[in-house]
């Protein structure tokens, strides 16, 4: 039997909460060392948790968007150990009753699609940082206590690519929900990679690669780590439970440490947070914010025929996708074309969000229904465009400028034949001096024009017709 | 000379109404208390600057109608007070100074309260005799060659000797019964969740509790009255309407019914102690009172679980105490793993280091469903029968000690054995009842007997009922003489 690789994959997202999970202590962690810290959070003697119900509510969405159970009662832990990040010597998790159970992620690889186990989602608290500095190592306790939910997913990964698509659509899936910003690179989302390799029934000893920088990366341990496993087990050695970490130039997996047998974490309920019961009201209630995940959105797209390359550009664009979800029923490919360009260029040239322009959401639907009806052409909106972001002018009275400032000169001089022909008395009065007259006059010209043509021009069109009916 | 402190709060208020005294001459009086009574050791640190700048602030003010205004207070030192040192009677906080105030000590200084000062316990609350203080024992006001008790014994022989008439203590298993037992004071363990624990340092958070000291019924009730409520900062605080503990002071107790457990009646508790338990029953008895004898499952494993519940809650509360970030810690360490080994080697006293790692075994891998799981699953059965019981009985009495209080230089040589003497209040823990001591005699040596008044959840009231008839009728003399 050849040897097949199995992986799981473990991953911490940070919750998008204004607070920390368990104190009042704002959560942002980018901000200056130590400066969003509470008695709580530096575990003072004496201080107890509070529960963050936004947290409660982010991890249960992403609970019930990974399919999984929900635990309507739910008991915190404390799973002790020392390390300087972690002022209490213990943290506040999930190990007797995770909000979410038995869940999956479909994913779809080139073989098809393939529902990927989890085995559970918890909510927990992050640790302080440790900087480590000439030889130091200093604390930012900023990001200690920080809502973090953990994803388990059952080993039910076997290659690169599943890997990669795995945490893909997972990272897709919190990013849509607004769950968690999901930045590997900065660390709100972080990886930890179990494989192991076996040529037989019995899977073999498994290692776990923490913190793996990339998506791109969680392939890569896959791929160098189970090479590298079966060159030992070829060689007549032996693997051994570790933890390793993902050496990016090198391309392969450093040892840390070796796992001790027998990690004692001495798991227990955390007696100052009783149990939390959620009620079927606050599900239903969540369940209602859920969002329209973007594969469903992909789905819609297709059937107004947007092209699989827009598809993808909207996707990566949440404000897009979300503001195009909010259009209703039109015609999306014009709506995202529009978006994606000229007004995406726009905006960029200006260096402005389109919330902050008169460009309404109203304004964009009537455009397009009347770029669909083709009462207009991509060269009227291309010339209105500057008035649609800049006027509190709708796109019509913006056409109907245009339209009239594209009248012709022969047009013009007919019109004005026309009033003049309309309005003898007037034209009367003009020879016999009153000047009024011709202010009269061009009113009605502008009045007939809708005040879209250049008034110098009927001015002067206006003046020579008058002369022409009095020779 | 104690003059005013040793009088009851509405006497003491009547005074400072009058403007016959100030709150300025009581703190003066508390000081003069302390330097007096200075052998009894029970303070480890003084306020004496703040609490007289804070009495001659309220000197100027209205007295108002709270009974609590003005009156100096002592505070256990495991109750955090912003800027005054909180040291839990340990090596490892010997320096500490918090940065913000327990929910407790707030309630008081908002109630026109002054604290005088933190007074001396158990290292981290964690003995029968407080014994095991860094700073050394405290003594007996009746007999200083004999323990206050513990853990909060400092707190307990500060009232007992009049220093102040109030005092805040902690009770885990027995902490405030057991010391208010051997000095004879009133002493008021309240419902689990009654009183925030935001701000008292940890031990064993399923179980701690804070609580009032007093030298009578009624001032331990108003004393209660402030310390109570809601805080959103404690989950496990009780979100209850306030009512006032004194309103059944003074009302018959005819007809109430009486409870009393046969495991506190049986052959671990000292002969002249039943004695005056069988006192306290005649006189209820006489008073139209029905007393019936009654069994509650699991009396006799509290001990047990206690060392398994409170130990392992206690291995991860005291986990904190690492020397990175606050107290102290060792200097030059080479290693973050040998800062913690002799930060908490040399930081902690023998005897919280013994229940630290029996906690961390009784936590470790398996055991953690052997010990703890166990003795949670008996700890709720023992809960249950007690609310059986309370279907049927409106108080249970016990006696709150199976001795009265022993001699300081007594000493055991077998760590568990002390436990025991805890038997009879930790029960009330487990079920997080309210549970109240009130003296009820003294023994031939002139020691005071505690009787133990145990109430169903929420029921204190019931509880200060019952303890104010007998108080009037056993007509106790709370005034220690004192034995050289």
């Amino acid at each position: 039997m050849d040897y097949q690789t199995t992986v799981g994959i473990e991953i911490h997202c940070e919750l998008k909460t204004q607070s920390k999970m368990f104190s009042p202590s704002l959560n942002s962690y980018t901000d200056i060392a130590n400066t969003n810290i509470h008695e709580i959070d530096f575990a003072y003697p004496g201080v107890l948790p509070t529960i963050n119900k936004k947290g409660v509510e982010l991890a249960l969405k992403a609970a019930m968007l990974f399919h999984c159970e929900i635990n309507k009662t739910m008991f915190f832990d404390r799973k002790n150990y020392f390390y300087p990040d972690l002022p209490k010597g213990y943290q506040i998790t999930q190990s007797r009753t995770p909000i979410g159970i038995n869940g999956y992620i479909e994913i779809e690889t080139k073989e098809g699609p393939k529902k990927i186990r989890i085995h559970d989602i918890h909510i927990e608290e992050d640790t302080a940082k440790s900087i480590h500095h000439h030889e130091k190592t200093l604390l930012d306790f900023n990001r200690c206590g920080v809502p973090l939910i953990e994803i388990v997913s059952e080993a039910d990964i076997h290659t690169r690519e599943e890997a990669i698509l795995y945490v893909e659509k997972l990272r897709e899936i919190l990013f849509y929900a607004d769950i968690s910003d999901c930045k590997i690179e900065e660390g709100s989302m972080r990886c930890d990679v179990n494989v192991s390799v076996s040529n037989t029934e019995t899977l073999g000893v498994r290692t776990e690669t923490k913190n793996v920088g990339s998506i791109t990366h969680v392939g890569d341990v896959v791929e160098v780590e189970a090479k590298r496993q079966i060159e030992i087990l070829e060689t007549g050695n032996k693997i051994y439970e570790e933890t390793r970490r993902f050496d990016e130039a090198k391309q392969e997996t450093v040892l840390m440490r070796r796992k001790e047998t027998g990690n004692d974490y001495r798991y227990f309920p955390d007696g100052d947070i009783p149990p939390l019961v959620l009620t079927d009201e606050f599900i239903e209630n969540v369940r209602k914010t859920l969002p329209v995940l973007a594969d469903d959105r992909r789905k819609v797209y297709r059937e107004h025929g947007i092209s699989e390359g827009n598809i993808e550009k909207i996707i990566a664009n949440k404000k897009i996708s979300d503001y195009l979800l909010e259009l209703g029923n039109i015609d999306l490919k014009i709506a995202s074309n529009l978006l994606l360009g000229d007004i995406q260029a726009y905006l960029n040239k200006e260096n402005k969000n389109l919330e902050d322009t008169k460009f309404t959401k109203e304004k964009l639907i009537t455009v397009v229904s009347l770029l669909s009806t083709g009462k207009m052409n991509h060269k009227n909106f291309k010339d209105m465009l500057e008035n649609l972001f800049t006027t509190d002018e709708s796109p019509e009275k913006l056409l109907e400028k245009l339209s009239a400032s594209n009248i012709t000169d022969e047009a013009l001089v007919s019109m004005i034949q026309k009033i003049l022909g309309e309005n003898p008395e007037s034209v009367k009065d003009y020879q016999e001096g009153r000047d009024r007259a011709l202010k009269f006059l061009m009113g009605q010209v502008m009045k007939e024009t809708k005040g879209c043509v250049d008034a110098r021009r009927a001015n002067e069109i206006l003046q020579q017709e008058l002369k022409n009916t009095r020779s | 000379m104690s003059k005013y402190l040793s009088l009851s709060l509405k006497e003491i208020h009547e005074l400072l109404v009058n403007h016959t005294i100030t709150p300025v001459d009581l703190v003066q009086e508390a000081m003069d208390n302390i330097e007096e009574n200075k052998d009894l050791n029970a303070f480890i640190t003084l306020n004496k600057e703040d609490a007289l700048k804070r009495a001659e602030e309220l000197s100027k003010k209205e007295v108002g109608e709270s009974l609590l205004f003005g009156i100096p207070i002592a505070v256990k030192d495991n109750i955090c007070t912003k800027g005054l040192r909180t040291t839990c009677a340990s090596k490892m906080l010997e320096n500490f100074v918090p940065v913000y105030d327990a929910f407790v000590v707030t309630k008081l200084i908002d109630a026109g309260m002054i604290i005088i000062g933190k007074t001396n316990m158990d290292e981290f609350a964690m003995g029968s005799t407080s014994k095991t203080s860094y700073f050394g024992a405290p003594k007996n006001p009746w007999d200083k060659t004999r323990i206050a008790g513990g853990s909060s014994g400092g707190s307990a022989a500060s009232v007992a000797s009049s220093i102040v008439p109030l005092a805040l203590g902690s009770d885990t298993g027995g902490s405030i019964r057991q010391p208010a037992s051997y000095t004879g004071l009133v002493g008021m363990k309240p419902t689990y969740g009654r009183v925030s624990r935001y701000g008292l340092v940890a031990f064993a958070s399923s179980l701690d509790a804070i609580g009032p000291f007093s030298r009578n019924v009624y001032d331990n009730a108003v004393l209660l009255n402030t310390l109570v409520g809601y805080d959103e900062r404690d989950l496990t605080s009780s979100n209850r309407t306030p009512e006032d503990f004194t309103r059944l002071i003074g009302k018959d107790i005819r007809g109430m019914k009486i409870g009393v457990p046969n495991y506190f009646q049986s052959d671990i508790v000292a002969p002249e102690i039943l004695e005056r338990l069988e006192n306290v029953k005649q006189i209820l008895r006489q008073a139209g009172a029905i007393v019936s004898n009654v069994d509650v499952r699991h009396l006799e494993k509290a001990v047990m679980l206690y060392q398994i519940i409170a130990m392992g809650e206690a291995s991860s509360n005291l986990a904190r105490f690492d020397g990175v970030r606050y107290g102290f810690h060792v200097e030059d360490a080479k290693s973050a793993d040998d800062l913690y080994k002799r930060t908490r080697q040399l930081g902690f006293g023998a005897e919280v280091k013994r229940r630290i790692m029996v906690g961390s075994y009784i936590l470790s891998g398996e055991n953690a469903s052997i010990y703890y799981t166990k003795a949670l699953k008996i700890r709720k059965d023992m809960k249950k029968s007690f609310e059986e019981v309370f279907e049927q009985y409106d108080l249970l009495i016990g006696p709150t000690t199976t001795t009265t209080a022993y001699r300081l230089d007594e000493n055991t040589t077998d760590p568990s054995q002390t436990f025991l003497d805890d038997v009879l209040v930790i029960p009330v823990n487990m079920a997080g009842l309210p549970g109240a001591n009130i003296p009820m005699g003294l023994s031939s040596n002139r020691m005071p007997i505690g009787l133990h008044i145990i109430g169903n959840s929420f029921e204190e009231a019931k509880i200060y009922q019952l303890a104010s008839f007998l108080e009037k009728e056993l007509a106790f003399d709370f005034n220690p003489k004192g034995g050289e």
